[in-house]
């Protein structure tokens, strides 16, 4: 273990790290906030090492969850000190430290500035990465037009134009009025013939920022960015440093396609060709390799590839072996690539109409409904929510419903929900629809909100051959052990206007349905109680002739 | 983009965080302790990915570190993943086959190096040789600085003497 620097600072890391329990870890933090303080007051005697020391002591004090709130104005003094020790110091803590909404970090922006246009090659570096990191509208208000200037400069080295194209993609992000569209579109174009993959690759991610805003205007970057993704994916000229693992910069790769998925069609046919060879290369050539970090990356490329045939809304060739190796990663071991291949089928959905290849994966999709990892489980119920029509609705719905009493607590209210709104949408006959609404109240009661329940009354009142279904199917609930207060509420009313259909059927006299809603009253809130009220009232309207002894009962109740 | 990274021990413990977007003091605690009950507890078979608050958490476990980057909804999951795997690739570069300790004694070169990574929640920089060069080149401005001042002092002391 190197130590590289400060004594102090790794004696009192080893302190901290020395204390039994938090009571003495406070403590001893507290000793030495007190003394930075103390120091700090007569600050003429501290020398730069010791101002360092104390501003990285507070860091680290930070980090362990502390507040160290009277050492931002210090860290954000340092960004002026004369010397880059200091100097970087100030700027990195300032960054960790605060963020674009603390007032004071406005006061730095003049040494910010000066650093910024100044000669000094490292202090430009330092300024700007802070700047990028935390700079907010102000910032991107007072500097644009210098951190422009950088990044065009043939002067300053790529180390600087790449930290500069960052920086200007902060401050476009926090103020799009920065970047005059009208002159862009050219320097863009001109950034994209940069040999440098350190400042192509920032210049990419800046230019999907602008071309997701605006993409007409950036048409003329649309040729070139094929031409580097073709270069890349044959492997020519680039250098060894920029090959991860074999794999030609896959980030800059990812970030070219994602530019070019922000326009709407390619024109130019020649363009077009070179792109889906690209692409197509990719999508077939793509293996499985043992080495993980090489296969990470190349299917970073390939997910990438295949949103970008998708948005291209290619042949229907390319796109059935989209699917095709979609419905392969899904049944995958690995999870990365199951995680990837479901939400991957999710996308596809938004896209033409490839629903019916997709079904074809049906089971597996809902084998992963049980995955052990709940990240996989919520794709594969988007997934099936996305594929789900009057032909499958049924089967998926029931799936749902299995899952839901053994699904996690996470995920029982998406669950119900997308449950409910399939049953609603695609219900073969409206007294499964019933059942599936009430089986959802019974197995995740909580997460049924009253819109639900109020559509199956609706349902239920509006067609008559529903009514019997329904109020005996709410009776067998009821006569359950633990009822769930929704289910009461919903009972009650059906009950309460149709039970006397059930009359004839055994236990379900009006004096029968009645007992049976009365004992839930006092286990129910004040919401419930006007519904059983209203109940029994309905029930006794509905009785004839009339029975005298129920009514008596019932009007004790109410008087 | 990346909207903050953290580094966070099999206890809990932190040791690293940056944030590219604005999290007051008290959001940033409760991101620290919601993400540490989430990932800490996920076993080792399980994807590298999880949802949370609408956004996506890419996360991998190195020894006792584990290593995540929040990422937006749309992002390319598995280009984080490796931007995190280029991370401790150049950690261990540096320090020479690094450790937990090294990044808890060191912890300010971890802050560093990891700011010619990532800027503005992108990834700045993907050649090992090209940060490597740079780091150490701030390495010797401190070093020069230090000699200098300590020259400096010498001289004075000697002058009174």
């Amino acid at each position: 273990m190197t130590m590289h620097g400060m004594r102090g600072l790794s004696v009192f890391i080893s302190d901290v790290r020395n204390c039994q329990n938090k009571d003495q870890e406070r403590l001893r933090i507290d000793k030495e906030l007190g003394n930075v303080r103390n120091r700090f007051k007569n600050e003429k005697g501290l020398t730069p090492y010791e101002k360092k020391k104390y501003v990285w002591k507070m860091l680290y004090i930070y980090m362990l969850g502390y507040d160290v709130d009277f050492g931002h104005m210090k860290a954000v003094s340092l960004i002026s000190a004369p010397k880059y020790p200091e100097k970087q110091v100030g700027y990195i803590v300032t960054s960790c430290l605060l963020n674009e909404n603390h007032d004071f970090l406005r006061l730095a922006i003049n040494t910010v500035r000066n650093d910024i246009i100044g000669r000094n090659e490292t202090f430009q570096c330092l300024a700007l990465t802070m700047v990028g990191n935390i700079g907010g509208r102000e910032f991107a208000e007072s500097l644009a037009p210098d951190v422009q200037k950088l990044l065009l400069s043939s002067s300053c080295r790529p180390l600087v134009r790449k930290k500069a194209a960052l920086c200007l993609l902060r401050l476009y992000r926090k103020n799009p009025d920065i970047v005059n569209v009208d002159g862009w579109a050219d320097r863009m174009a001109q950034l994209l013939d940069e040999r440098d993959l350190g400042v192509l690759t920032s210049s990419m991610s800046l230019l999907v920022a602008l071309v997701s805003n605006n993409h007409e205007a950036y048409w003329s970057c649309l040729p070139k960015c094929v031409k580097i993704l073709e270069r890349l994916a044959r492997n020519q000229d680039v250098p060894q440093e920029y090959t991860y693992y074999g794999i030609p910069s896959p980030w800059l790769q990812v970030k070219t396609m994602r530019v070019l998925q922000y326009f709407p069609t390619i024109e130019d046919p020649y363009t077009r060709r070179t792109l889906f060879e690209v692409l197509q290369r990719i999508l077939m050539g793509t293996d499985v390799v043992k080495n993980v970090n090489k296969n990470n990356a190349s299917h970073a490329v390939l997910f990438e590839a295949l949103a970008l045939v998708m948005h291209l809304d290619a042949e229907k060739e390319m796109m059935s072996q989209c699917v095709a190796l979609l419905g392969k990663f899904i049944a995958v071991r690995e999870p990365n690539i199951r995680y990837l291949g479901l939400e991957n089928m999710t996308r596809m959905l938004m896209v033409t109409d490839v629903q019916e290849i997709i079904k074809r994966h049906q089971a597996q999709i809902i084998t992963s409904l049980k995955d052990p990892d709940v990240s996989i489980r919520r794709r594969a119920l988007d997934l099936l929510y996305g594929m789900c029509d009057v032909t499958n609705a049924k089967d998926i719905v029931e799936e749902l419903l299995q899952y839901l009493s053994s699904a996690d607590f996470t995920m029982r209210e998406e669950l119900s929900l997308k449950a409910a709104i399939l049953a609603e949408k695609f219900a073969p006959d409206l007294s499964w629809y019933v059942d599936v609404i009430l089986q959802l109240i019974d197995k995740a009661g909580d997460f049924i909100s009253d819109d639900i329940w109020f559509r199956v009354v609706q349902f239920v009142t509006n067609n008559d051959d529903l009514q019997t279904y329904a109020a005996a199917k709410v009776k067998e609930y009821l006569d359950k052990p633990a009822v769930h207060e929704t289910m009461v509420k919903v009972s009650a009313y059906i009950l309460g206007e149709y039970s006397h259909l059930l009359a004839r059927r055994p236990g379900c006299s009006p004096k029968e349905i009645f007992s049976l809603l009365h004992e839930k009253l006092p286990t129910v809130s004040t919401t419930t109680i006007p519904i059983l009220l209203s109940a029994y009232a309905k029930i006794l309207m509905h009785i004839h002739p009339p029975d005298q002894e129920l009514q008596s009962q019932i009007w004790a109740i109410f008087f | 983009m990346i909207h903050f990274v953290l580094l966070i021990s099999r206890q809990g413990k932190v040791r690293l965080t940056k944030w590219y977007s604005p999290y007051s003091q008290k959001e940033r605690t409760k991101v620290i302790r919601e993400l540490s009950g989430l990932i800490l507890t996920r076993g080792p078979k399980l994807c590298n990915f999880v949802e949370w608050r609408g956004l996506r958490v890419v996360y991998k476990r190195y020894a006792s570190l584990y290593f995540c980057m929040c990422i937006d909804e749309d992002d390319n999951e598995l280009e984080i993943l490796e931007i995190i795997h280029h991370y401790v690739e150049v950690l261990d570069r540096y320090f020479g086959s690094v450790c937990e300790l090294d990044l808890i004694y060191n912890f300010h070169k971890a802050y560093f190096i990891l700011d010619e990574l990532l800027l503005a929640g992108e990834l700045q920089e993907s050649g090992k040789k090209t940060v490597a060069r740079l780091v150490s080149a701030q390495d010797s401005l401190v070093e020069t600085a230090k000699e200098q001042a300590s020259s400096i002092s010498n001289i004075i002391a000697q002058a009174t003497k």
